[in-house]
């Protein structure tokens, strides 16, 4: 009798773990702090490299511990922000989370697990104040050597940290792999100032920094002259 | 102090130097043998008598756990009611204390809400905006404790816990994770963190004993989705996209692990806080991490066979 009642109990057992082989070998590393996934980004990283090459510099002038507000150029469509965060992330061995990720499904908790945050000073301002590295952009911009404004708010953030604020300049083009990611040297406001002016003037300082930074890159060249006559860089 | 969590922090209490007589009120008696507290048995709705036991007894802290999560112990409407009538009836009976320096209310993570464009990670400066039913009955609780601090002047700590999970603490969440089936988001497979019981109830006497005056996240380090906690338990996922999460839900409750509307928010908008605040204000950080709570969860038996009971004399 007690053979009878334990068959279907055996039965359903053996059946679930036939379904859950498979799953076995699923990963169940878990997520950080802020939902980013190094698993997923290590899965996906050689995909990332069939579309570019990045060539990353400058990563010296980042903290090893602290955090940092870097901001970069992003020109329409070149997802800079997302190759520039994962090649600095790789340079640096420590996560740098990219800003402006949309807040809806599938894309905004798939960016959340490559390491994308909202665009909101609050959440900015606590990945800084947990010592991160965020990655935010310019406005967006068509033109590949022009530096769109910073927003200002996102920047307030990095001042009520006390984060430093670095520039990222990017360049990447449509039709090959090479891209670029360059960091310079900390920004420092000019004169101190205890009100929003310290932000509104150091974001606009920033744009500076990376616009000169760009204006120093020059253009690219892809090898295929009518190709280099038109703008494809970005 | 009858239900784990209240359990665990008597015994904490009791533990503590600087405590000198403690007593509790709750619906059940004490799961843990308890040396010095003195316990009441009372239902939420017999005010007068939690106001008459609470002003006697005139105490220098109260620290209110009593919070029915909806589908833990009770249904919705059952939990609503009873953590209302419990709020009213401890709050206000503190409010009568003449010797009262400090209170600490139970609260959770919950009270953010997670409507669209709502931080990932909230701190405790992010407006309280809750999305469900136990949200806003955290809120309500958050409100009526800072009402009364600031009417009779009290220090008031609002201890904000993510999710608790606890070898004995009643979790739809837990509860649903132990499923063989367990279904997720397809869509988002949104990370979240929890806090183990033992770290919770650390959190509440480290508050009492600093006389907590501001709200604070409890959260155990690391996050998890829910498809990584399904395969951590080995147990078999089942993707939703949508609709058929009403259906998901009536099937579980008929299995005996119903889904309220906070732990499906959870698994589609996920349910991180900043904790770092705990360790700079309270001096404490959960021991445990969020994958490690998980994996426990899953290691606890699902019945404790107590052998046979001998009488030796």
């Amino acid at each position: 009798m007690a053979q009878i009642v334990e068959f279907p109990r055996r039965v359903a057992g053996t059946a679930a773990n036939v379904l859950a082989e498979p799953l076995r070998h699923w990963p169940a590393h878990s997520v950080d702090d802020f939902g980013r996934d190094p698993h997923l980004i290590a899965a996906l990283s050689p995909l990332a490299r069939l579309r570019w090459n990045v060539g990353v510099g400058g990563v010296h002038h980042l903290p090893v511990r602290g955090g940092a507000l870097l901001v970069c150029n992003d020109r329409r469509w070149a997802l800079s922000n997302i190759y520039a965060a994962w090649a600095l992330s790789e340079a640096t061995g420590r996560p740098v989370r990219f800003v402006g990720r949309p807040d809806f499904v599938p894309f905004g908790p798939f960016m959340r697990r490559i390491g994308g945050l909202l665009a909101r000073p609050d959440e900015v301002l606590g990945a800084l104040r947990n010592h991160e590295l965020v990655l935010i952009s310019c406005a967006t911009s068509n033109h590949a050597r022009h530096a769109g404004t910073v927003d200002h708010a996102l920047v307030g953030a990095a001042v009520m940290a006390g984060s430093p604020i670095f520039p990222v300049a990017t360049m990447s083009s449509s039709v090959s792999r090479t891209a670029r990611a360059e960091v310079g040297p900390q920004v420092r406001p000019r004169r101190k100032r205890r009100g929003p002016l310290a932000e509104v003037e150091l974001a606009e300082q920033v744009q500076h920094h990376v616009q000169r930074m760009l204006d120093g890159f020059g253009g690219m060249q892809t090898g295929v002259a009518p190709l280099d006559w038109l703008t494809a860089e970005g | 102090m009858g239900g784990e969590l209240g359990s665990l922090v008597a015994a904490q209490l009791e533990a503590e130097p600087w405590v000198g007589a403690l007593v509790g009120i709750d619906v059940d008696p004490p799961r843990r043998r308890l040396r010095k507290a003195e316990f009441h048995l009372l239902q939420p709705s017999q005010r007068e008598r939690i106001v008459d036991v609470v002003t006697k007894f005139n105490p220098h802290v109260v620290i209110n756990l009593s919070v029915w999560e909806p589908d833990a112990r009770a249904g919705l409407n059952h939990a609503r009611q009873f953590t209302a009538d419990a709020t009213t009836a401890v709050v206000g009976a503190a409010a009568e204390c003449p010797a009262l320096e400090s209170m600490v209310v139970r609260s959770g993570i919950e009270v953010y809400g997670r409507a669209r464009n709502t931080p990932t990670r909230p701190t405790e400066r992010t407006p309280v905006d809750p999305t469900t039913e136990y949200g806003r009955m955290l809120a309500n609780i958050e409100r009526s404790a800072r009402e009364v601090g600031t009417r009779v002047g009290l220090a008031v700590g609002k201890l904000r816990l993510a999710p608790v999970l606890g070898k004995h603490v009643p979790s739809p969440l837990g509860r649903l994770l132990r499923q063989p089936v367990v279904p997720f988001s397809a869509l988002a497979d949104a990370p979240f963190a929890v806090v183990q019981d033992h770290d919770a109830a650390r959190a509440f006497v480290e508050a009492a004993r600093l006389r907590l005056d501001e709200p604070v996240n409890v959260v155990a380090p690391g996050a998890i989705t829910a498809v990584q906690a399904i395969v951590r338990g080995k147990r078999v996922p089942l993707p939703l996209f949508g609709p058929e999460w009403t259906i998901a839900r009536q099937f579980s409750h008929l299995f005996g692990a119903p889904i309220p509307d906070h732990v499906v928010e959870l698994m589609h908008r996920g349910r991180l806080a900043d904790g770092s605040k705990a360790r700079d204000v309270l001096g404490f950080a959960p021991q445990r991490t969020t994958p490690e709570v998980i994996d426990q969860l899953f290691a606890w038996p699902s019945v404790v066979r107590v052998g046979a009971i001998r009488e030796v004399a």
